[in-house]
Order: C-alpha cells, then sequence, then structure tokens
C-alpha cells in the first residue's frame, strides 16, 4: 500500500470517527429528553382511583370515599400516607400500591393484621388488576384501573 | 422491599446507561485521536515520540477524570466531562499539526495545561462547598481579581514581546498567565450571587406592570453597575476588548434571566451598539478591525492578511477537508490561538466544522438544561446560566469573527485553541458545571 492508501484509509477513519461522535451525542440528547418528558407525562396522567367499600349484608357497596392512584401509592393509618384510613385495624405503614413495568403490584409492609386481595392473605408482591378488592385490617378498596 | 428494590434497580439501570455514554464517547474520541496521530505521523513522514505521549496523556487523564469522577460526583451529566475532553485533544492535536512554525513546542506545554487542567477540575469538583464559597466570599473574589488585573496594567506583558502587542499577561519566569480568565468565572459568580439576593426584587413581585422599571432602580442595580463597570472600564483600557465585550453580554443576559423583563433585551442591544460606536471612533484597533470585517479585500496582504488567509482556509478545507498534515493552514498568522478553527476547518472541513459547533452546543444547552433543573434557587440557576453563556457566547464571538461574520474580537476558542490560562479557566468552569448538575434534582424531584 503506498501511503497515499493509508492516508485515505486514516481521513476516512477520523471523519466517521466524528460521524459516530456526532450520533452518540444526538442519541444521548434523545434518550435524556425522552426520559424527561415520559417522566413529566407520567406526573400528569391519571391511572385510576381506589375506592372505599363497605360491606353490608355480605355484599360490598361504595362509601364514595375515592383516591386517585398514583404510580406509587402508600396505604396505612398514619396521616404520610398517599390514603391515610382511620381504621384501628390498620397499621402506620400497612402497605404499598405501585406501578412497575406496567404491572400494579401490592405489597404488605409487615402490618400487624394483614392485607387481603380478593379475601386472600397477600405474604409476597402480588400483582393485581381492575376490580380487585384490596383489603387492609377493616378497610376495603376496589381497584379501577383508566385504560 | 421488593418494590423499592424494583425502584432502585431502574435508578441503577439509568446510572449504568449515563456511564456507557460517558464511555462510548471517550473510547470513540481516543479512535479519532489516534487515527489523526498516525495520520499526522506518516504524512511527515518521521515518527516522533512526543505526538504519542501526548495521546498517552490525554488518555491518562480520561481514565483518571472519570475513575474519579465516578466516586466523588456519581450523579453528574455524563456529557459534560467527556465533550471537554474530546475539544482539548483536538485542540492538541491541530496545535502539534501547526507546529512547524512555532518555536517552543506548543503542543507539549498545552498537554502539561491539560494535565493540570483536569486535576484543578478534579479538586473543584470534588470540594463540597465550592458553590457556597462562591456565594459567601463574592466580595473577597472580586477584590482578588480586580487586584490582579491592576498589577497586569502594571506590570504585564506579553509572551511574544512584540512591542506594542496588547500586555495582558503575568509573567513568572517562562509560565505567562492572563488574569482577566478566571476575572470572567468570579464576575459571573458575584453577579450571580448579588442577583440571587435581590432575587424577589428583580422579579418585582407585588409590583403593577407600568411600575415595572421601577424594580431596577439604582438601590439595586447600583452595586452591580458599579463593579461591572469597573471590571469593563479595566478591560477596555487594557485594549481586552473581546473579554469586555464578553462580559458586557453575559451581564445584561444574566440581568435578563433574572428579571424575565424583556424590554432589558432592547435597552442591552442598543447600549451594546453605542458602545460599539464609542469604540469604533476611540480605538484605533476597533476602527481597524470594523473596516477589515467590511471589507478585507482592499487590504488582503496587510492589515487583513490574517482574515482573508482564513477565509481561504475555508474554501479549501471543502466538505471534508484536506485531511491532517495536508493542508497548509500555517499560512494563516497565529492560527494555533484565536485561528485554530480555520486550521481545523481547513484540515477536517465541514464535517470537523459541524462536530466543533456540536460539541460546544451541546455542552452549553447541558449547562442551561442543569440550570432550568435548579428550582427555587436562584443563586445555582444563574450561576449555570452564567458560566454555560461565558463558553458559548466567547465561541460565538470567536468562530463569528473567523468566519468574517461578525467584526473580529481576540478571544480564545474555548477547549481549543492554545493557551494556558484560557484552559484551566474553561476545566474550571466545567467543574462548576459537574457540581452543578450533580446537585439538581432529577425531573421527578428524587435526589
Amino acid at each position: 500500500m503506498t501511503t497515499e492508501v493509508i492516508l485515505l484509509i486514516l481521513r476516512v477513519l477520523a471523519g466517521l470517527a466524528l460521524l459516530v461522535l456526532l450520533g452518540l451525542l444526538c442519541f444521548a440528547l434523545w434518550r435524556d429528553y425522552r426520559s424527561a418528558a415520559n417522566e413529566v407525562e407520567a406526573r400528569r396522567r391519571v391511572y385510576g382511583q381506589l375506592i372505599r367499600l363497605q360491606k353490608i349484608d355480605g355484599t360490598y357497596t361504595p362509601t364514595g370515599e375515592t383516591f386517585p392512584l398514583l404510580p406509587l401509592t402508600s396505604l396505612g393509618r398514619s396521616p404520610t400516607n398517599t390514603i391515610a384510613i382511620n381504621n384501628d385495624f390498620a397499621s402506620s405503614e400497612h402497605a404499598l400500591v405501585a406501578l412497575r413495568n406496567g404491572q400494579w403490584w401490592l405489597e404488605d409492609r409487615q402490618s400487624r393484621n394483614g392485607t387481603t386481595v380478593n379475601g386472600i392473605a397477600v405474604s409476597q408482591p402480588i400483582i393485581i388488576t381492575d376490580g380487585d378488592i384490596i383489603g387492609i385490617g377493616a378497610a376495603q378498596f376496589r381497584l379501577e384501573l383508566d385504560h | 422491599m421488593f418494590i423499592e428494590q424494583l425502584a432502585l434497580d431502574q435508578r441503577q439501570a439509568a446510572l449504568a446507561r449515563q456511564r456507557w455514554t460517558e464511555r462510548a464517547l471517550l473510547i470513540t474520541a481516543w479512535v479519532f485521536l489516534a487515527a489523526n496521530t498516525l495520520a499526522l505521523s506518516i504524512s511527515r513522514g518521521d515518527f516522533r515520540l512526543e505526538a504519542w505521549w501526548h495521546l498517552l496523556a490525554w488518555t491518562v487523564c480520561a481514565i483518571a477524570g472519570v475513575w474519579l469522577l465516578d466516586k466523588r460526583l456519581p450523579r453528574r451529566d455524563p456529557l459534560l466531562f467527556p465533550l471537554a475532553l474530546i475539544m482539548t485533544g483536538w485542540g492538541i492535536i491541530a496545535i502539534e499539526r501547526l507546529e512547524e512554525r512555532l518555536e517552543p513546542i506548543f503542543a507539549d506545554r498545552q498537554t502539561v495545561w491539560l494535565i493540570i487542567s483536569v486535576g484543578a477540575m478534579l479538586i473543584v469538583a470534588s470540594l463540597p462547598q465550592v458553590l457556597r464559597w462562591l456565594r459567601v466570599y463574592r466580595y473577597t473574589l472580586l477584590v482578588i481579581g480586580l487586584a490582579l488585573l491592576v498589577s497586569t496594567i502594571l506590570l504585564g506583558s506579553n509572551p511574544s514581546a512584540q512591542p506594542g502587542a496588547p500586555e495582558l499577561w503575568l509573567g513568572f519566569g517562562t509560565v505567562f498567565f492572563q488574569p482577566s480568565e478566571p476575572l470572567k468565572i468570579i464576575l459571573v459568580a458575584f453577579l450571580a450571587s448579588y442577583m440571587a439576593e435581590q432575587y424577589p426584587a428583580l422579579r418585582a413581585e407585588g409590583l403593577e406592570a407600568e411600575h415595572r422599571l421601577l424594580s431596577l432602580s439604582p438601590r439595586i442595580l447600583g452595586p452591580i453597575l458599579l463593579m461591572w463597570g469597573l471590571s469593563v472600564v479595566f478591560l477596555v483600557w487594557q485594549r481586552d476588548l473581546g473579554t469586555a465585550i464578553l462580559i458586557f453580554v453575559v451581564f445584561l443576559t444574566l440581568l435578563y434571566v433574572a428579571s424575565g423583563y424583556t424590554p432589558l433585551l432592547l435597552i442591552g442591544a442598543v447600549l451594546v451598539l453605542i458602545a460599539g460606536i464609542a469604540a469604533y471612533q476611540l480605538f484605533a484597533v476597533v476602527q481597524l478591525r470594523v473596516d477589515i470585517w467590511i471589507n478585507p479585500w482592499p487590504e488582503a496582504s496587510g492589515d487583513a492578511y490574517q482574515i482573508v488567509q482564513s477565509l481561504f482556509a475555508f474554501a479549501s478545507g471543502g466538505v471534508f477537508g484536506q485531511g491532517i498534515g495536508q493542508g497548509a493552514p500555517n499560512n494563516i498568522p497565529v492560527v494555533h490561538s484565536d485561528f485554530i478553527f480555520a486550521a481545523i476547518a481547513e484540515e477536517w472541513g465541514l464535517l470537523g466544522v459541524i462536530a466543533v459547533i456540536g460539541c460546544l452546543m451541546t455542552l452549553v444547552t447541558r449547562g442551561l438544561r442543569s440550570a432550568t433543573l435548579q428550582r427555587g434557587r436562584p443563586f445555582t440557576a444563574l450561576l449555570a446560566v452564567g458560566l454555560s453563556l461565558l463558553i458559548g457566547l466567547q465561541s460565538l464571538l470567536i468562530m463569528g469573527g473567523v468566519l468574517k461574520l461578525i467584526p473580529l474580537t481576540g478571544v480564545t476558542l474555548p477547549f481549543f485553541s492554545y493557551g494556558g490560562s484560557s484552559l484551566l479557566t474553561n476545566f474550571v468552569i466545567l467543574a462548576l458545571l459537574l457540581r452543578l448538575s450533580s446537585e439538581s434534582p432529577s425531573p421527578t424531584g428524587e435526589r
């Protein structure tokens, strides 16, 4: 190979490196702005609500109280929770409802009286769907998701 | 707990993505630099070890920088550090290529300055209190800056030792230092902290719209105008007009950002125009610069030789450039400092010019982005705006000047140009931006 050919190859290599550099910059900026936009979007979005229920004669009836669902919703007796439950059977930090990877998860936070889904006790995090009834101590909530 | 663990995993994945971006950028830059170093050696026909030492020093700086920043500032903006290193490395190889004509080994010196600058950047970036110090000791800093400027007027010299050249440097033996460079940071920090203190007044909270001008009363503006005027007077006295106009524009923009009062921009434009006309009447240098900007061709081999050669360099560069070591950028006088952009245009062409502008633009927008994330903290927000503007406006001034879009002002192209004090200052600005970006909360408000 002559010197000219090697120099040409090196020029092409340097030019390609510059193009890759610009591409990487554009990609990093695009990803950053997209994730920022997603996060802003996620905060504005309405996901659904938790409807407080009351058991009358074996059937569940809404009490009229509804709580908007947030990507991370905490339930418990303490007023610092997203949904504060005024109920003696609820622990101060009772349970968490969270959106992860497109699924809604329910987790018991080692509460004294336990958390239930459709009457079954929750021992480890579980996926919940539209219409499930969550029991926190003596209080019940129905999950309603907006699609 | 499980759900919190998932959230933590997501945050760690984001962090890993950021680290990947940083490393990928640095590796690409290394390939670019290595290809150019090899091409330069081949086209010169001699494999001097110096060029490879520069690449090695750059690599060590990159690795040490990433390693230490990962330890000290894991939540920093991942683009800032690679961008600065890419630009400095590119500058060094360009200076190395221009060396045929330059007597003391400029690229060697620039490499030593790179090592010093990266060290200074790491120190400043790991000081947890550095932003508070800038705010608390603003008057002390300003007095030090002005004292340095006065001592330059009294004792100043010029490294090239030509008679009549502006004497903007303080010499210590063979090392020269330009005090107007650190003064830029000090002045921006001062303006930001003062305006942050007067923020409610500047924002005119509780004032009717028609009484808006009242908020800019002399009581609030007086101290700012005094300090800023003093600095500009000193700089004009020294004929350092490029830095003077830079500080003038940064001041007006910061005032606009702090007050959100649009007519300020109009007033500012008129003021710049008046200052320009006054300078045209007062200074022979300015008159000459404006005259050769309007029409360089009658003086093409005289006073306008530099700018005309620069335009030729751009023209001969074409789209892909002549290739390193294969153009003739040494026809431009003092090409290694103010006109390095023309040398890059000749040897790397339009592609190189776009890459240069892309790097600088990304750096500035990242700085401005970290300013927008400083919610409810006017000082850090204004500081981020001011520091980004320093780099952005200085680049615009010199790139526009070299391209004959605006009259030439003698400032350096940040990170690229030869100049130790300029490089050191820019890396300290970078350190402050890194600190600001890692202290800003993420868009969701999580810390």
